[in-house]
C-alpha cells in the first residue's frame, strides 16, 4: 500500500477517534473515551509508519528527500505533530476533553490534504531553492507551532464553552471540561510553546531566504503573515502581565492568533490568486 | 518601583505602560495586514491604474504603495522601541535586585502548615538525622546554605537565580535584531550582475537605481550548466566563477542556488542565467545566389581572406535578435570603406516578418558585397548567469540576535527562580524533617521536586 492509501484511510480513523471523544464527552462515561484515546495512538503509529514509507518511496523514485515539502505533506506533517503534541497533553493532564475539540482539526487536515482536487499527493522532486537543510528545521519548527497554536485554539474554544459558573453545569459535556484557571494555564503553556517555535520557524525561514535568494526579510506575504501571527501572540505573552487582563481578552486574542495562522497557512495562496484574478 | 524618580515623568510613565505595548503590537499588525492587502512595489502598476486620482493621490501620500518602508510606518516601530527600552529600564532594576538577594535561611515562616506528605517525624536522635539529611540535600544540590540554631538547622538552595533576566535578554535581542536591519538599510546594497560564460565583468547593476559600482575586482564566468530531472523541472543550477583582481586570479568559486559565494565582502547568488550567442559560427558563402562556395568556422575577430582574394573579411558582433542569432560581417578591401551587413540564421524564414525598409537596407542584405552572399548557418551558444550581488553588513547583527532571542527564550521560559528549604527541628526525643520550596514559574514542576525530596527522606528513616 502506498503512503497517501493509508493516509487516506487514516482520515475516516481520525474521525472516529473524534466520534468516540464526542460519546465520552455527551455520555460521561470511561469506555468510549480510552477507546478514543487507543484509536488515536493506534492511528499516529500508522501515520509515523505512513510518513516513513513516504520518505522511502522518494528513495526508490530517486529523489531522497525529507517528506515536509508540499502543501499536502505539510498538511499530513502538522496533523502529526497535533496529535503527538495532543498525546502529551492528554497523558500529562490526564484529562481527555480537549480530545473533543483538537481531533476535528486533525481530521478536517487529512481530509483536505486527501480529498482536495487542489491538492497533488504526487512525490515531486525538488527544485534547487528548496534543496536545504535550512528548509527543513524550518517546516518541523514552523508546523510545531502551528499544531501548539492549535491546541491553544482548542482550549480558548472550551474555555468559551465552560462559561462561568461551573457549580450549574449539570451536563456531562461541560462538567468533563476542566475548570476555567486550569484551561487558562493550559492554553498559556500552548502559546508559550508555539511562540517559541514560530520564532525558530521565522528565524530558520529568514536564514534560509538569505542564502537562497540573498535577502533574509523581503515583506513578501507569506512572511509578512507569520510576523502578523507572531505579533499577536506577542500580544498574548505581554496581556498576562497587564494586571486584571486574565480571561476573556486573552482568549480573544488567541483565537485572533489562530485565524493569522490559517491565514498564514492557507490564505496567503488565495491573496497571491486574488492578485492575478482581479486584473483579467 | 514606585520610588523611582522617574516615575513622575508623564511621558516615561506613558511609555512604561504594558498596555501600551499591546496596542503596538497589535496596531503593527493590523498595519501589516494592509500591506499584503494592497498590491505594493512593482506589483501596484496595474492596481494604480484603476483607481481615481483623488484615490490614487491620497493613498500615495500616505505610503500605502510601499507601506513598510513609509515614515509612519518607521515612526509606529520607533515608538514601540521607545516603549520596550523605557519598560525594560522601568523594571530590570527590581529584577537585578531579585537575582542579587539572598533570602534568609532561617525562617520558620515557608515551613507553615505544610501537608503532611511533607512533613516527615522519626525517632532517631538530632545529630544522626542531621548528618543523614545533610548528604541527602548535598548530593541533591551542588550549592546550599544552612543555618543552626538551638532548635533546628535550617537548608536552603537556589536554583535558577538568572532565571528573571530571560525578558531582558529577549528585548536586548528584539533591538540588536532592528539595529542589524537599519544597519543593512543604511550601508548595504542590492544588486546584480549578468555575466556570458567565458567573459569577465567588473561592475554591479545596483537594484532601485540605474546606476552601477565597482566592486575593486573582477568576475569571471568560467562555466554554468543546468540539469534537470526527468520530468522537465530544473534540479541544479551551477556557476563556476574566478575572482580576479587587476587580471590576477584570486579565487576560483562554484555558487548554487543556497550556497552562495561571498568575495571581499559582497555575496553572489544564483539567481536566473539566459542562452547568448557564443563567439564562434559557421558561414557559407556562395557566389551569386545559387553557387555554394565553401563553409568557414569563424570567430567573432578573425580575419579571413575571401574566396577571390579580393580582400579579407571578419565578423564583428553575434548575438540574438529576438531569438534569432545574429551575425554582423564586416567586408575590408584595401584602400576602400568596409562594408558592413547583418546576416541572420535561417534568413528566408525571418524575412516575412520583418519591414519592408528593413529587408531592403543594404544593412541587411546578404550580397551587400558583390559577388558573394553570406549565410549564417549556426552559432555556438552559450549560457550567461545571472547573480544576485548583495552586501548587507547587517547581517551577523541579525544573526546574533537570533542567537540572543533563542537563549533568552530558554532563559525565560524554560528557567525558574526556585528555592528549596529543608527544616530539621530537634524535639528532644523526636526529630522532624519539614521541605518546602518556591518557583517563580512553572510551580509543578518544583511540587514535583519537593514531593520527592521528602519521599527520599522519608525511605531513609523507613528502615
Ligand atoms: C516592543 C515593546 C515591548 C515592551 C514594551 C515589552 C515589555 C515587556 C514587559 C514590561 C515585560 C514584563 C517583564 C517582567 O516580568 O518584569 C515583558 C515580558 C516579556 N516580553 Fe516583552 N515587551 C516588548 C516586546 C516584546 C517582544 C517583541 C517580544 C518577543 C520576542 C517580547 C517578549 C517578552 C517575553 C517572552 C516576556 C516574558 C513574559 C512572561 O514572563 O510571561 N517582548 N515585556
Amino acid at each position: 500500500m502506498t503512503s497517501s492509501a493509508i493516509i487516506s484511510y487514516l482520515t475516516f480513523v481520525y474521525f472516529l477517534a473524534f466520534v468516540f471523544y464526542l460519546v465520552m464527552m455527551v455520555m460521561g462515561r470511561r469506555l468510549p473515551g480510552t477507546l478514543a484515546t487507543y484509536t488515536l495512538l493506534g492511528s499516529f503509529a500508522a501515520q509515523t509508519a505512513a510518513i516513513i514509507l513516504r520518505w522511502q518511496e522518494s528513495y526508490a523514485l530517486g529523489m531522497g528527500r525529507a517528506p515536509f515539502s508540499n502543501l499536502y505533506e505539510s498538511l499530513i506533517f502538522f496533523a502529526w505533530t497535533l496529535v503527538l503534541l495532543y498525546l502529551i497533553v492528554e497523558w500529562r493532564t490526564k484529562n481527555k476533553s480537549a480530545g473533543a475539540f483538537v481531533t476535528p482539526l486533525i481530521f478536517l487536515a487529512l481530509a483536505y490534504a486527501s480529498f482536495s482536487p487542489n491538492i497533488s499527493s504526487k512525490i515531486m522532486p525538488l527544485i534547487p531553492a528548496l534543496k536545504s537543510n535550512w528548509l527543513i528545521t524550518h517546516v518541523i519548527t514552523c508546523f510545531l507551532g502551528y499544531a501548539a497554536f492549535a491546541l491553544s485554539f482548542g482550549f480558548s474554544l472550551m474555555y468559551l464553552f465552560k462559561g462561568n459558573d461551573s457549580a450549574n453545569n449539570t451536563a456531562s459535556f461541560l462538567r468533563l471540561i476542566p475548570a476555567r484557571g486550569i484551561l487558562d494555564e493550559l492554553n498559556y503553556q500552548m502559546v508559550v510553546i508555539g511562540f517559541l517555535m514560530l520564532t525558530l520557524g521565522i528565524i530558520t525561514g529568514s536564514v534560509w531566504a538569505h542564502s537562497a535568494w540573498g535577502s533574509y526579510w523581503s515583506w513578501d506575504p507569506k512572511e509578512t503573515w507569520s510576523l502578523i501571527t507572531w505579533l499577536v501572540y506577542a500580544a498574548v505573552i505581554h496581556s498576562r502581565l497587564v494586571r486584571g487582563w486574565k480571561g476573556r481578552k486573552i482568549i480573544i486574542l488567541c483565537i485572533v492568533g489562530f485565524a493569522c495562522v490559517l491565514f498564514t497557512y492557507f490564505g496567503v495562496n488565495y491573496l497571491a490568486g486574488l492578485h492575478s484574478y482581479a486584473t483579467s | 518601583m514606585e520610588e523611582i524618580g522617574k516615575v513622575s515623568n508623564p511621558v516615561w510613565k506613558f511609555f512604561a505602560s504594558v498596555k501600551l505595548t499591546i496596542v503596538f503590537l497589535v496596531l503593527l499588525a493590523i498595519f501589516s495586514v494592509a500591506g499584503t492587502m494592497i498590491p505594493q512595489k512593482e506589483g501596484a502598476m496595474e492596481f494604480v491604474q484603476r483607481l481615481n486620482p483623488t484615490t490614487f493621490n491620497l493613498m500615495d501620500f500616505f505610503g500605502l504603495f510601499d507601506l513598510y518602508h513609509a515614515g509612519w510606518f518607521r515612526f509606529l516601530i520607533a515608538m514601540l522601541v521607545l516603549n520596550l527600552v523605557v519598560c525594560s529600564l522601568e523594571r530590570f532594576p527590581s529584577a537585578w535586585k531579585r537575582v542579587k538577594a539572598r533570602p534568609s535561611v532561617e525562617r520558620t515562616k515557608p515551613f507553615e502548615e505544610l501537608p503532611d506528605t511533607l512533613l516527615i517525624s522519626t525517632e532517631r536522635g538530632y545529630q544522626e538525622a542531621l548528618g543523614n539529611c545533610l548528604n541527602l540535600f548535598k548530593k541533591r544540590f551542588s550549592a546550599f546554605r544552612s543555618e543552626e540554631t538551638e532548635y533546628g538547622t535550617f537548608f536552603l538552595a537556589e536554583k535558577g537565580r538568572f532565571s528573571p533576566l530571560g525578558v531582558y535578554i529577549v528585548h536586548l535581542s528584539v533591538l540588536v535584531i532592528l539595529i542589524g536591519a537599519l544597519a543593512g538599510s543604511f550601508f548595504g546594497f542590492e544588486g546584480f550582475v549578468k555575466i556570458p560564460e567565458g567573459e569577465t565583468v567588473d561592475s554591479i547593476m545596483v537594484r532601485g537605481g540605474n546606476q552601477s559600482l565597482s566592486p575593486g575586482f573582477e568576475i569571471r564566468c568560467d562555466k554554468f550548466t543546468v540539469e534537470f530531472y526527468e520530468n522537465g523541472s530544473p534540479k541544479e543550477y551551477k556557476s563556476e566563477v574566478t575572482f580576479l583582481s587587476g587580471g590576477k586570479e584570486i579565487e576560483k568559486r562554484d555558487i548554487l542556488v543556497n550556497h552562495p559565494a561571498t568575495f571581499k565582502g559582497i555575496t553572489f547568488y544564483q539567481s536566473t542565467y539566459e542562452k547568448v550567442a557564443g563567439k564562434e559560427l559557421r558561414i557559407k558563402l556562395r557566389k551569386g545566389l545559387d553557387e555554394d562556395l565553401e563553409t568557414i568556422d569563424a570567430e567573432i575577430g578573425k580575419k579571413m581572406e575571401l574566396p577571390g582574394k579580393e580582400g579579407f573579411f571578419q565578423i564583428l558582433d553575434v548575438r540574438h535578435m529576438g531569438t534569432v542569432p545574429a551575425a554582423l560581417v564586416s567586408v575590408e578591401i584595401q584602400g576602400a570603406e568596409p562594408t558592413r551587413f547583418w546576416i541572420f540564421e535561417d534568413f528566408e524564414h525571418i524575412k516575412s516578418r520583418l519591414p519592408a525598409q528593413m529587408i531592403n537596407s543594404p544593412k541587411f542584405d546578404p550580397a551587400a558585397f558583390k559577388p558573394y552572399t553570406f549565410l549564417l548557418l549556426g552559432v555556438q551558444e552559450r549560457y550567461a548567469t545571472g547573480l544576485q550581488a548583495n552586501q548587507d553588513p547587517g547581517v551577523p547583527v541579525v544573526w546574533a540576535g537570533f542567537i540572543l532571542i533563542i537563549l533568552g527564550f530558554i532563559v525565560t521560559f524554560f528557567t525558574s527562580h526556585q528555592t528549596i528549604r529543608m527544616f530539621v527541628e530537634n524535639k528532644g526525643k523526636k526529630t522532624v524533617i519539614r521541605v518546602t520550596g518556591s518557583a517563580s514559574r512553572n510551580r509543578p514542576a518544583l511540587d514535583r521536586d519537593i514531593q520527592r525530596l521528602a519521599e527520599d527522606i522519608r525511605s531513609l528513616f523507613a528502615a
